[in-house]
């Protein structure tokens, strides 16, 4: 090493360059890439909602595909109705469902997702015609085992039968309960009813354990119990007056979307 | 004497420059089951007394006996009253077997139910001990150690601790993986800090959970799902179980579970035996009991409103699950366990207040004590340590010398 | 010991001198990344991109280093090599820098990397010192894409994501073993490549520290 090399003159002059070069170079990096590592998030974002609606395929113009079939939409959870109070581009519920002016905290008994709070607003996708949809995403999201899952789940046109459901983001035990990702067990959601009656705002829908046998049935992930138990929790209650049972109601017949329910429907009669 | 001379004539054969070098450890392991080894201690503790390790060990497998032939039966039962129910038989050569000595299905028969749970227990022991004595002969051969009698308790531990319907090659591999990994690359019998039965089952519960956890895996009839008590407590509550098992079904054994950890009974029948004989450590037992019986009391102190396993008494914990079995063969097994008389009773009890925590506290895990057992093994030389240190400098204080570097 | 040799600095670290398994370096990306093939590839890639050009850096500027802050000048540039590995990573390979998420990130922490711009690279030329850190970057990609390799094909049935055995969950008559989707098995592997490293290469193996007592010696020791 060379003599000097120790000066506080030296050391300085080293660590400033030393600090200035690596920051250009890094900040070049992150500056330069943003825009493309944005569209990938973006894209991410969009291709899972195409996923869920089956409209996705490998290789596809994702871009351009969403915003030719989707559009998206905010709704109010409270009313079920379209509010244009945020805009759905920019608005996002996961940050929102923190803030207590846009959210609120959910109780023991009806917190069975395990989500503490809930935000007031959530952003919907509709597949086709806006008036008369052929699909509609709604972000789902709960505790499974060992964390939080979050995910999509498409309903179709008549507000009551499942186009699919995935799951973009979750801590689960790989093999057991990560087989929430697996695509053969994704597969059978399709066509699953989600209420057992056409008069009702409770949820039927399932995981059950050795077959599945009703419309409102799906098989539980084998030898994950407590994931399959979170999955049938979070999906009824998304779909429950507590998430989107309002608004679903109104592509529903025989319900009323500003009905409360009162009489409360013994569910427990359609356990396995 | 004609075994003796016998072995005698063959001796030779397997020492150095023999035909069978190579195989001098099989006849040591023959020799020995006749006769006392013929080496002698030469430095100065000598200890003159009729039982080795060897004769320790086949102790120890009569002690599993009473525990496995009722789990035998309790195995044939379960599956036979599910049989009974309406649900269809597994099928296969076992039901031919069951045909040929027993006639059919009858949960009512003493010998059906024991031949069709023979039928599922005896191959797990038989795979458990062939690949796993080829696995011990081999490294014998290829060490140069002895075989060691601790394979067969090894072997008959693990096997009674498998579901009845587990499927043989992954007893087989279990098993590898408990005797390669859990003993055999650290140098052998005496030299493992791991129980290697429970290592075994350990892999196998981690890598198959479908097949060694879970509800449809523990009685041996077609597509019957029969929650073991434990994780029936664990899902719907305490009430739920005792509606469905009272607490002497689970004491005495008719209850779903793995082969040899149904009946607490059975299993104390052993522990009497092992614990008079001084073979198991009474203090080990009295630990692993006293922490568990702490632990469930503070939980159940505690309580809580989500979870309705903190309600379960510690007289629950004691008869369901393998509590027992892991308590009686396993806290105990000699060499992974502490060897310090005070640091027995810790060692205990780390493993009562882990299994209690796990059982209770853990989401993914119903069944705790195999974890809190391996758990507490990789902790015994540390308790040994403290303890032996402890002893060195009261000695040392004692004698009066100056202990300058004993810290 | 020898002066260094370029063919010498790239092979030594693949088996006589691995950073992973004689050094015990870096097991902790080791176990998390390790569960498929390609993870494992993209990782050893940025791996050996950070120890080559890190180590080539320090070396370019190694006489002006002053020695008192030289580990503080090392972390920079090897800080700096890494987010914008990462930053590439998620412009480019996004699928793939979600499955790495914090790991890439964690190369900074990497002991291999530090280990080698201290111990290599500020002792010898710019070019030794890149060929040390491919070399040493090649020796953990080895051990990664072993370990991966078993992980994934016989925790998932693939390879690269190719199905190999049909899982029973799909279908397929293979039983995956669940242990080796979890992190911890990347250890009884690393283990089980050590074993075998050593007993090709028995000066590896330390010596003992203790001798034992004559009598307990098994008496036929072949």
């Amino acid at each position: 090493m060379a003599q000097g090399n120790n000066s506080i003159k030296k050391i300085l002059t080293v660590a400033f360059s030393l600090c200035i070069v690596c920051s250009i170079i890094v900040s070049t990096a992150a500056v330069g890439l943003k825009a493309r590592q944005e569209r990938n998030q973006e894209l991410d974002r969009k291709s899972n909602i195409l996923a869920v609606a089956d409209l996705y395929e490998p290789g596809m113009d994702v871009g351009k595909e969403f915003s030719q079939a989707v559009t998206a939409k905010v709704v109010d959870l409270d009313t079920g109705e379209y509010t244009d109070e945020v805009d759905p581009e920019t608005y996002d519920g996961f940050q929102a469902a923190k803030d207590p002016a846009q959210s609120r905290t959910l109780s023991g008994e009806k917190d069975i997702a395990g989500l503490g709070r809930q935000e007031q607003f959530s952003t919907i996708y509709l597949v086709g015609d806006e008036n008369n949809p052929e699909q509609i995403v709604l972000p789902i999201r709960g505790q499974g085992l060992w964390g939080l899952m979050r995910g999509y789940l498409s309903v179709q046109g008549d507000g009551n039968t499942i186009g699919g459901i995935t799951f973009y983001s979750h801590a689960e035990t790989p093999g057991l309960g990560g087989e929430v990702d697996n695509p053969r067990w994704k597969a059978q959601w399709e066509g699953k009813e989600i209420y057992a009656s056409s008069d009702t705002m409770e949820p039927a829908i399932q995981l059950v354990k050795g077959g599945a046998s009703e419309s409102t049935e799906v098989d539980a992930l084998s030898g994950a119990s407590l994931t399959s138990r979170g999955v049938t929790k979070l999906v009824q209650f998304w779909l429950s007056e507590e998430g989107f049972g309002h608004y679903l109601a109104r592509f529903r017949d025989g319900v009323d979307s500003q009905a409360s329910a009162d009489a409360s429907p013994s569910d427990d009669s359609e356990g396995a | 004497m004609g075994i003796r001379q016998t072995l005698d004539n063959l001796e030779p054969h397997f020492h150095k420059g023999g035909k069978y070098e190579k195989f001098y450890p099989l006849y040591e392991a023959v020799d020995t089951i006749f006769y006392a080894p013929p080496s002698v201690t030469k430095t100065t503790a000598h200890v003159r007394d009729g039982i080795d390790l060897k004769r320790m060990m086949i102790t120890v497998w009569f002690c599993t006996f009473p525990a496995m032939f009722f789990g035998m039966w309790n195995a044939g039962w379960q599956a036979n009253e599910a049989i009974a129910a309406g649900y269809d038989s597994m099928g296969g050569w076992r039901e031919m077997i069951l045909l040929t000595f027993a006639g059919g299905h009858d949960a009512g028969s003493l010998w059906s139910n024991f031949v069709l749970g023979a039928t599922y227990f005896l191959p797990i022991y038989l795979v458990t001990f062939v690949i796993g004595g080829f696995w011990e002969v081999l490294f014998a051969i290829k060490r140069g150690h002895e075989v060691n009698e601790g394979f067969f308790v090894t072997s008959v531990l693990y096997a009674l601790i498998l579901p009845a319907t587990i499927p043989l090659w992954q007893v087989a591999l279990g098993i590898t993986f408990g005797v390669v990994i859990g003993k055999e690359i650290f140098g052998g019998t005496g030299k493992n800090f791991l129980n290697p039965a429970l290592t075994g089952r350990a892999f196998l519960y981690f890598a198959y959970p479908a097949q060694i956890s879970g509800d449809a895996v523990w009685v041996a009839a077609d597509g019957f799902t029969g929650a073991t008590p434990l994780s029936t407590a664990y899902q719907s509550g305490m009430a739920a179980l005792q509606d469905q098992y009272s607490w002497w079904d689970a004491f005495l054994g008719f209850i779903p579970g793995s082969v040899g950890e149904t009946s607490t009974l059975a299993i104390l029948i052993g522990a009497v035996v092992l614990i008079g004989m001084k073979i198991a450590s009474w203090r080990i037992v009295a630990g692993v009991f006293l922490g568990m019986v702490a632990m469930s009391s503070i939980l159940n102190l505690i309580g809580s409103d989500t979870n309705a396993m903190f309600a379960m008494p510690w007289y629950w914990h004691l008869v369901v699950g393998g509590f027992a079995f892991g308590m009686v063969f396993m806290a105990t097994d000699p060499v992974s366990a502490s060897m310090t008389n005070p640091g027995r009773f810790i060692f205990g009890a780390l493993i009562g207040v882990m299994t209690v925590l796990i059982r209770v506290v853990n989401p993914a895990f119903p069944e705790g004590i195999m974890l809190a057992i391996l758990f507490a093994n990789l902790f015994a030389p540390l308790i040994d340590h403290f303890f032996v240190q402890a002893n060195i400098k009261r000695r040392a204080k004692r004698t009066a010398v100056v202990a300058e570097e004993t810290a | 010991m020898s002066a260094p040799t370029p063919k010498g600095v790239i092979l030594t670290p693949i088996f006589k001198n691995n950073p992973i398994a004689l050094q015990i370096l870096g097991i902790c990306s080791a176990l998390a990344v390790t569960s498929s093939l390609s993870v494992s590839l993209v990782m050893s890639l940025a791996v050996i991109f950070v120890t080559a050009f890190s180590s080539m850096f320090v070396s370019l500027i190694r006489n002006h280093i002053p020695s008192s802050i030289r580990i503080i000048v090392q972390m920079t540039i090897i800080a700096s090599l890494v987010i914008v590995v990462d930053q590439i990573l998620k412009a480019f390979a996004y699928e793939m820098s979600k499955q790495l998420s914090v790991f890439v990130g964690l190369i900074i922490t990497n002991c291999i990397v530090m280990g080698r711009a201290e111990g290599f690279a500020m002792t010898n030329t710019p070019t030794l010192s890149f060929l040390d850190g491919v070399g040493n970057g090649l020796g953990y990609g080895f051990i990664l894409m072993t370990v991966g390799f078993f992980r994934e094909l016989f925790g998932s049935g693939s390879l690269f994501g190719v199905t190999i055995l049909e899982t029973v969950q799909n279908g397929g008559w293979y039983v995956p073993n669940g242990l080796l989707l979890l992190p911890p098995s990347a250890f009884f592997i690393i283990g089980l490549i050590i074993w075998v490293l050593r007993s090709l290469n028995p000066e590896q193996v330390e010596d003992n520290e203790f001798v034992m007592k004559e009598n307990t010696q098994p008496k036929e020791a072949v």
